[in-house]
């Protein structure tokens, strides 16, 4: 008995070490027109429907207003609009994707968010140049069977739309 | 074992806290000693607050600081003993290291522990030892005699003796000046962390308690409403007392959950014995600072962001302000100049002042500055009054001081006093008289938290006005307004006001109505109108902000929940104004 016990924890061990080595990538996978995208989901706090957005008036126009999330505010940005997709209007798979990064809580709208996917990281490639997706934004490609998913830099997202903020400001100031 | 510990970052956290909670307070009782060099109390407490920090450094390997703290505790000991009293040399000494003592708890709270040079330091405090310990005749209790003297010209040692330690003091004064000047400005350091008093988190438990029973009152009436045992009329009254005692109870906590973050506004104030002490020694005035209603409560927010503009205040006091000694005797006036500080409460505001017995700000002068630096025309100059010419020391690029010192002179003092005290909905005013002294009051909401707000609808969206800048509501006709030089003015009754419509500075869908209903906002002396779709009322609300990277959207000055849940945004009436403003002279375009 002690002997079967003994060794099923060490297969265990084994099985859990040899994971260990491979690094998975847990990636919360979503939807952007036709193509499949992927954020890690250590920075991803919550999902939630998409509801009624408060607009932010003169500011650029992919922050499409704010939300209030238990109470507190947090902006929302269309990634549709950020990536200069065309517009479409929220439907019942729309979402909201809540990020936390830099220290700074942001939504992102999606079309639809799929599935959390387990993505082992030797296989995610540099990204090649993507038509309409500026290609700054996107950290790598990740394949999974037959599919392709786009991972976001969301540091690089973040930045950017910091920077855009600091450039209205400066436009209204001046 | 040591080790272990010392990497714990709890252990760490607690005595980044106590130590800066410590140093805090030293500057205060060093300079209080000074004052009067026999409180042995004093000295303990000080002596006690720095054996502190060195125990607890050592402890976790904090090499450095111990260092630096064990000569200052030397010196301290020295001190102790009664073989020497705190002359302005030690008090400088003690001072520098304190402020060191306070970049290296930063740092380690930052995680950003780097090599400090400290011989400089620790050379000047043994200095201060040998000197004394080296037999010095009858010199040495000379200067030490002379202390108060000294602490008001330390650069001009006693004439015709040559004793050590004052040679020590005229060499090691202008060192310690220039190094302690940054730190002191840099002290204005953000709270990370308060102190709540226990009765007040009692009364919000209490409160919460309260809470929970009726969410269970309403729970309870949901049950018997869907069992059918309460129906029609009893249920709407029971319905109605729950929710009637529901909100007194939001009320009370709502109250009681801001009392937790009101503190004195003697967070701010007890640093500037210090920044005076400092920049007296530097300006070469003397200078007695008066500070008065140190106790009063303020919410710390707001006490955190007074610092800034009050260490502007304070030193345009110090160094426009006040004259020279010698000018000051030969104006009849005491040779030591006074700078009050006055904070007190007044309704629902804090009034906090800034005053000083100077020479005054003379409106003349600052009406020639504002002609050379192009900030008026010769011809509006003509139709100002004085007091709209003080104004003017508040607007950006401003300074009287004719040359730049690295006190004030910048020219960017006044206008971020303005500024800041625009972010907290307060205002800023001055009153002077030549001869006579400066006056600047503050005026600050108790609290930021909360403001009573007029919601109105424009477009489809709600939009909540400040009650305090709301001057009137109105309704006017779409002939009232006019067309002049290609901005709108509206005339009411017998004025003219600039007159906007929010939904086309906030590129809204617009709505034209024959009769409409105008805002008049009162942003200090000037008016604008502002038109609206219509009136919902007034309501109490909870400021929010709108998130780190939206911090700064013009005209807005943050959110509110409304009962739908939805975000309402609040208007920021000084930054409405700007907006009409900016739109009048064609630098801004809107996006439509």
């Amino acid at each position: 008995m002690m002997n079967v016990a003994t060794k099923t924890n060490n297969a265990n061990r084994a099985a859990l070490e040899a994971s260990a080595q491979i690094d998975l990538l847990q990636i919360v996978s979503f939807r952007l027109g036709a193509e499949e995208f992927g954020l890690e989901i250590l920075k991803v706090q919550e999902i939630i429907r998409a509801q009624d957005l408060t607009r932010v008036p003169n500011l650029p126009d992919f922050v499409e207003g704010v939300i209030n999330l238990r109470g507190k505010v947090i902006p929302v940005i269309g990634l549709r609009r950020w990536f200069g997709l065309e517009q479409r209007p929220h439907d019942k798979y729309t979402r909201i994707i809540v990020v936390e990064a830099r220290g700074t809580v942001l939504g992102f709208i999606v079309d639809s968010v799929s599935e959390v996917l387990r993505i082992p990281s030797n296989t995610v490639e540099p990204p090649p140049r993507i038509g309409k997706v500026e290609r700054d934004y996107i950290a790598g490609v990740g394949r999974l069977d037959d599919r392709l998913l786009l991972l976001l830099n969301l540091d690089r997202l973040m930045t950017s739309s910091e920077i855009l903020q600091c450039e209205v400001t400066e436009v209204a100031e001046a | 074992m040591n080790d272990d510990l010392a990497n714990d970052p709890t252990l760490i956290r607690e005595f980044v806290n106590e130590a800066q909670e410590g140093l805090q307070h030293l500057d205060e009782d060093l300079l209080s000693l000074e004052q009067s060099p026999d409180a042995r109390e004093m000295l303990d407490r000080i002596f006690r607050t720095v054996h502190t920090i060195k125990g607890t450094a050592g402890f976790l390997g904090f090499d450095q600081l111990v260092t630096l703290s064990h000569a200052a505790e030397d010196v301290l000991n020295w001190l102790r003993k009664g073989e020497s009293v705190a002359t302005s040399v030690t008090v400088d000494a003690l001072l520098a290291s304190f402020d060191r003592m306070r970049v290296m708890v930063d740092d380690i709270s930052r995680e950003a522990i780097v090599q400090y040079n400290l011989d400089d330091l620790v050379a000047q405090l043994r200095e201060l030892l040998s000197a004394a310990t080296e037999p010095t005749g009858t010199s040495g209790p000379g200067p030490e005699a002379a202390a108060p003297v000294a602490s008001e010209a330390p650069q001009v040692p006693e004439a015709g003796e040559p004793p050590t330690v004052a040679e020590a003091s005229a060499a090691s004064v202008p060192q310690p000046a220039p190094e302690a000047a940054p730190p002191a400005a840099a002290a204005v350091q953000r709270i990370t962390n308060m102190r709540v008093e226990v009765s007040k988190l009692d009364e919000l438990v209490n409160l919460v308690g309260e809470l929970v029973l009726q969410r269970n009152r309403l729970a309870e009436l949901n049950r018997q409403y869907s069992e059918g045992q309460l129906t029609g009329a009893d249920f709407d009254s029971a319905l109605g007392d729950a929710i009637s005692r529901l909100s007194f109870v939001a009320d009370e906590l709502q109250g009681a959950s801001l009392r937790t973050r009101m503190i004195p506004i003697d967070n701010v104030f007890r640093r500037f014995p210090r920044v005076v002490r400092d920049l007296a020694h530097q300006l070469g005035k003397e200078v007695n600072l008066e500070i008065h209603g140190e106790e009063t409560e303020l919410d710390k927010t707001v006490v955190e962001q007074m610092a800034d503009p009050l260490v502007h205040l304070v030193r345009n006091s110090l160094d426009h302000g006040l004259e020279m000694p010698e000018e000051r005797e030969a104006q009849g006036k005491p040779r030591t100049g006074t700078v009050t500080l006055d904070a007190a409460q007044k309704g629902d505001h804090i009034v906090i002042t800034v005053s000083d017995d100077g020479r005054g700000i003379d409106a003349e002068r600052v009406g020639k500055k504002i002609l050379e630096r192009g900030l008026v025309t010769q011809e509006r100059l003509r139709t100002l009054s004085s007091h709209d010419i003080l104004e003017f020391i508040f607007a950006p690029g401003f300074s009287t001081a004719e040359t730049i010192s690295n006190v004030s002179g910048r020219g960017v003092g006044l206008d971020v006093v303005r500024t800041n005290l625009k972010q907290l909905n307060g205002s800023v005013s001055v009153r002077t008289e030549l001869g006579a002294g400066t006056v600047f009051t503050l005026q600050l909401p108790l609290t930021l938290a909360v403001i009573p707000v007029l919601l109105v609808r424009v477009a489809q969206e709600t939009y909540a006005l400040p009650l305090r800048s709301v001057a009137e509501t109105v309704h006017a006709n779409r002939s009232d307004v006019h067309d002049v030089d290609g901005t709108e003015v509206i005339r009411i009754g017998e004025r003219v006001l600039p007159f906007c419509r929010l939904e086309r500075l906030f590129g809204l869908k617009s709505s034209d109505h024959e009769l409409m209903r105008v805002v008049i906002l009162a942003i200090g002396d000037e008016r604008i109108a502002v038109a609206v779709d219509r009136f919902l009322g007034q309501e109490q609300t909870v400021i929010k902000s709108l998130g780190s990277c939206l911090r700064h959207v013009p005209g807005i000055a943050g959110a509110t929940i409304g009962g739908d849940g939805r975000v309402r945004l609040i208007v920021d009436p000084a930054g409405l104004l700007s907006l009409v403003q900016q739109q009048q002279i064609g630098t801004f375009e809107v996006a439509m």
